[in-house]
């Protein structure tokens, strides 16, 4: 047999590292951004569309989706092709992939700050850029697997598995977690509410850092390390079993994003007895790692990107540690909804992602271009100012975490909490939030002095956009012999693979999703729970569109800190009408789950207006657009009628009445206002978010007043 | 020896601790009773210490007196005394054991023998401390599992809260049952002790301002200088109205945020500042009332109060 002459496409690789780098260095830049809106709020220029509600998402989604995305897709191309030892399947999808995911991160770019959002994290594009979104990933498959079958390399490497693992994951996650029913082009309803639809999203959230930022990553790392270093894997049996448990165990660990809250007993057990688990099949990957630049050590003193790898290691090893932790209740009770997570995240994402990241682009940018890096010097600079922008970072966010926790916790000897005000805790941290953007502005200075490092390296180069290579065909199937191992003969069966990945990741997913979505006596109903009326519901929408949930939750935790400050703690029963669900993930302000009648319709408008009327120091923005805005009522009609296919109980044609009450409700609001000399005409916006605010965790009470 | 300073810290310890807990009144307080017993602890470790290291120059120093009896050199005397050096190597090794490293001279015949793009695999065994630890997490996830769910002998989240509510419950009554001067809306008095007006104006300053005004002319809430009042303008009403709110006006709950000396603080506050006069103030709301004026109109509170 002859050996077969063929090309790598580079060119698709340089595509997605381009990419890589520029939405870095703009997803870094908003993160900056709302950074500095956290301490000086007039950061958001005066503007809704820059204000930390709507581009927080906007940070997250760039820097997940478009950032470490891109650099995936640039480590899956060049490894892929190679490992393989064959070109991508096919150009003209290579092509369409790349400008289809330019395309969803520009839709999401315009989108978010519009306040076009579901609301849930990390998921929040609407309905269409969803199916864009399913589209391209069926286009990724299909490429990645069409190169598979076309590969003149029996087995499949181990970075492969998990590649695999991840496409599989990502489309079973993405298609469960974007169930909605539209209600217009751009505005949809999610089909589960309350408890069910914050148990998928969270099974959503926790596992695209599994199968998004940890998975394909894992996969680069076997393959690009051995490759800098120039050493062997250490051990093959313990990719086997590490790759196995850990896709086989992340998939549980979801629930514990919902410890405390209304979410059943078990589910919550079973997500913290599983992120136990979860150490050492995570740990895996880092010892393999660290164990493969065993006798390459004094290489790691003169390599950058061995270095950049090192750290990135270490990175996800001490976030893959700190998770389980965070997952036990005693120090779950404490750390979750404070700056401790946004720490956590942070070293996982700057650490893990961002290094690893880097570290390829010093590799394999001079390789495409056939040169030398531009500047060692440069590169060693972006490690430490990296390093440093990392601590920079952590430190001061676990600081004002672990002290706004202590604060919010503290309770006088009379009885009540030291810290009644809220705020009072939060202008405690600022200096630490101030010190947090100096570590980000830090590691994106980094990345831009990358940026130019490679830019210059590009220019002294030239772009081998095909690379030459040649192997020998695949010899016919009947002639291999057959090996004694069985995970040696799966790793010649593409599709077993898949199908044995998909198996394995189902089991937890039915486990804990089946029973939740199925069975109503895990969401016990409360009477008095009614749906909200057609005002608060477009108030609702007003909350989600400016992204009041990225900073104040709407669960009471059953602590006494939290029912002395908020109120009773909340129940199941309570969110039944709650498409989407709006607990959120972090408390940068109050819990609002009890926020209903606490204060005074005028309070609220002037601290809609300036919060620092109501309360000086406040570091919420003005929303003094709510008030100057009109009310769309235009699809008032359609989610009525949206809400009532999804199972809440409006009344058959009440759609038409909607409109009425709405009216009624309004001027009601109006009217009260006028009383303490507030002249707003009722069909503005600050009308409808008063009155959902005044709405929120009001309807248990109306319960106990019935029942005295 | 290691058993020995062990045992003999727990044996301190003990000691210390019955010493400090039989006086309940003593001057010294119990912080500071526990950082004498910390530094006796640590006096007395020091202490043991420093007799070991005696005890040990002292065996040296008999050592070479008998070796020098039994006619041994000088040198072989300081030969003996030397501890066995450790080969420098041993340290590695041992980090080698722990992480069941194979040395990196036997690598080539763990290789195996495939290459994908140059990358090739060892047959290394997975760590056995690896495995010790992924055991471990299984058994504890399992005992976790067992422990809340099927012995249920640990508390979920509800009964953890109910055990929490009660135990400060109980702190609480001790607590009121030792604090003089307890306040409610029965007990508390009208004064006009500067220092109580001083500390009102402090509360009033931090958390009244955003509603009633700088100079309590009245914003969002209402004038508290004039002769009008909603809610009544007794001391008595004054703190109730504070102390439960009355949602349907806006004015919020203080119970929770204001402890009652503070609540009587800023009450006494706001009737010492009636007819300051200030500017821009809003106009009256209310009825009329008089200092003097009888029993002020309950029943409008009352249907409010859904406590």
């Amino acid at each position: 047999m002859q050996p077969e002459k063929f090309y790598y496409d580079n060119k698709i690789v340089r595509n997605f590292g381009i990419a890589t780098v520029i939405w870095g260095i703009i997803g870094m830049t908003v993160g900056l951004i709302i950074a500095i809106q956290l301490y000086h709020p007039a950061a958001n220029m005066g503007n809704q569309y820059t204000t930390y509600g709507r581009i927080r998402p906007l940070h997250t989604n760039a820097v997940i989706f478009a950032f470490v995305g891109n650099a995936i897709f640039m480590g899956v191309y060049y490894s892929l092709q190679r490992l393989l030892k064959a070109r991508m399947f096919s150009d003209a999808l290579s092509y369409i992939h790349f400008w289809g995911w330019q395309f969803i991160i520009v839709s999401a770019v315009i989108t978010l700050p519009l306040g076009l959002t579901t609301s849930h994290e990390y998921a929040e594009l609407e309905w269409p850029i969803d199916i864009a979104i399913t589209l391209i990933w069926v286009v990724f498959g299909i490429n990645m697997f069409g190169t598979i079958f076309k590969r003149r390399e029996r087995h499949l490497y181990v970075a492969i598995w998990f590649y695999i693992a991840t496409f599989v994951t990502i489309a079973v996650l993405h298609i469960v977690n974007s169930l909605e029913l539209p209600v217009s082009a751009f505005k949809s309803y999610m089909v589960y509410a309350g408890v069910q639809d914050a148990l998928v999203q969270w099974w959503y959230g926790h596992n695209a850092v599994a199968f998004f930022l940890t998975t394909p990553y894992l996969g680069m790392m076997y393959y690009f390390l051995p490759k800098m270093a120039n050493r062997p894997i250490y051990s093959y049996k313990l990719s086997i079993l590490h790759f196995w448990a850990l896709i086989f165990i992340y998939i549980w660990a979801g629930p514990h994003h919902l410890l405390y809250t209304t979410l059943p007993g078990w589910a919550q057990s079973l997500g913290v007895a599983f992120s136990i688990m979860l150490i050492a099949p995570s740990w895996g990957g880092m010892i393999n790692g660290l164990l493969t630049l065993r006798g390459a050590w004094d290489k790691v003193r003169d390599d950058v990107t061995l270095k950049f790898m090192v750290v990135g290691l270490t990175a996800y090893g001490m976030a893959t540690f700190e998770g389980p932790m965070l997952s036990l209740k005693f120090v779950n009770g404490f750390a979750h909804f404070s700056d401790w997570i946004i720490a956590h995240v942070h070293v996982g994402a700057l650490g893990w992602n961002g290094f690893l990241t880097f570290a390829i682009l010093y590799w394999l940018i001079p390789r495409i271009y056939k040169t030398e890096l531009f500047s060692k010097k440069l590169a060693s600079f972006h490690f430490w100012i990296g390093t440093l922008g990392i601590l920079f970072y952590a430190i001061p966010m676990y600081w004002a975490g672990f002290t706004q926790s202590l604060m919010l916790k503290e309770f006088t000897p009379e009885g009540i909490l030291k810290y009644p005000n809220f705020l009072e805790t939060t202008l405690q941290i600022l200096p630490m939030h101030m010190m947090r953007s100096a570590g980000g502005a830090m590691y994106l200075f980094g990345v831009i002095v990358m940026a130019y490092n490679l830019t210059r390296t590009a220019l002294q180069g030239k772009l081998l956009a095909n690379e030459a290579a040649q192997a020998m065909p695949l010899e016919p199937v009947h002639t291999i012999v057959r090996e004694g191992a069985w995970h040696r003969r799966l790793e010649r069966k593409p599709i077993k693979m898949l199908i044995a990945a998909l198996l394995v990741i189902l089991v937890g997913t039915f486990v804990e999703l089946m029973p939740t979505l199925t069975i109503s006596s895990n969401i016990p109903t409360i009477a008095s729970v009614k749906p909200y009326t057609p005002l608060e519901l477009e108030g609702r929408d007003l909350y989600i569109r400016e992204g009041c949930s990225n900073c104040h939750s709407q669960t009471v935790r059953p602590f006494r800190s939290e029912t002395e400050r908020y109120g009773e703690y909340s129940k199941a029963g309570e969110f039944v009408y709650d498409h989407p669900f709006l607990w959120g993930s972090k408390r940068t302000g109050p819990d609002l789950a009890r926020e209903g009648q606490k204060y005074g319709n005028a309070w609220h408008y002037n601290h809609l207006m300036d919060p620092r009327l109501m309360s000086p120091g406040s570091i919420m923005p003005n929303y003094d657009w709510l008030i100057t805005q009109n009310l769309d009522t235009s699809l008032t009609k359609k989610k009525i009628n949206a809400m009532r296919t999804l199972g809440v109980p409006y009344a058959l044609g009440y759609e038409n009445k909607a409109g009425q009450d709405l009216d009624k409700q309004a001027q009601g609001i109006a009217d009260n206002l006028a009383k303490d000399h507030i002249k707003v005409k009722s069909n503005k916006e600050v009308i409808a978010i008063i009155a959902y605010l005044q709405r929120l965790g009001t309807d248990i009470k109306a319960n106990k007043t019935a029942s005295k | 020896m290691r058993y020995l300073s062990t045992t003999l810290f727990i044996l301190l310890a003990f000691m210390v601790k019955p010493v400090f807990a039989e006086d309940d009144h003593s001057l010294i307080t119990p912080q500071v009773q526990n950082y004498i017993g910390y530094g006796a602890i640590i006096l007395a470790m020091l202490l043991f210490i420093g007799v070991m290291l005696v005890l040990l120059k002292t065996f040296k120093v008999l050592t070479r007196i008998i070796l020098k009896s039994e006619g041994y050199t000088e040198e072989q005397i300081t030969a003996e005394l030397q501890p066995a050096k450790k080969e420098k190597k041993q340290k590695a090794e041992v980090w080698q054991k722990l992480l069941s490293l194979r040395p990196l001279a036997e690598e080539k015949e763990l290789l195996i023998a495939h290459d994908y793009d140059g990358i090739q695999e060892l047959d290394n065994p997975i760590p056995a401390w690896f495995m010790y630890l992924f055991y471990a997490t299984i058994i504890f996830a399992a005992g976790y599992l067992l422990t809340y769910h099927v012995f249920k002998v640990a508390p979920l989240q509800y009964d953890e809260y109910k055990t929490e509510m009660a135990q400060a419950d109980i702190a609480n009554k001790i607590y009121l049952s030792k604090a003089a001067n307890r306040v409610d809306e029965n007990t508390v008095k009208l004064t006009k002790d500067p220092t109580v007006l001083a500390a009102g104006q402090v509360v009033f300053k931090t958390t009244c301002v955003a509603c009633h005004g700088e100079h309590a002319q009245g914003n969002v809430g209402p004038n508290l200088t004039d002769d009008y009042w909603l809610h009544g303008n007794k001391i008595n009403d004054l703190f109730k109205t504070i102390k439960y709110g009355v949602l349907s006006k806006g004015m919020p709950t203080w119970e929770k945020q204001l402890s009652p000396k503070q609540i009587s603080d800023v009450a006494n506050y706001v009737k010492s500042i009636k007819g300051t006069n200030p500017s821009n103030p809003k106009e009256p709301q209310g009825t009329k009332e008089t200092d003097d004026a009888g029993p002020a109109p309950k029943k409008q509170l009352v249907s409010v109060l859904v406590k």
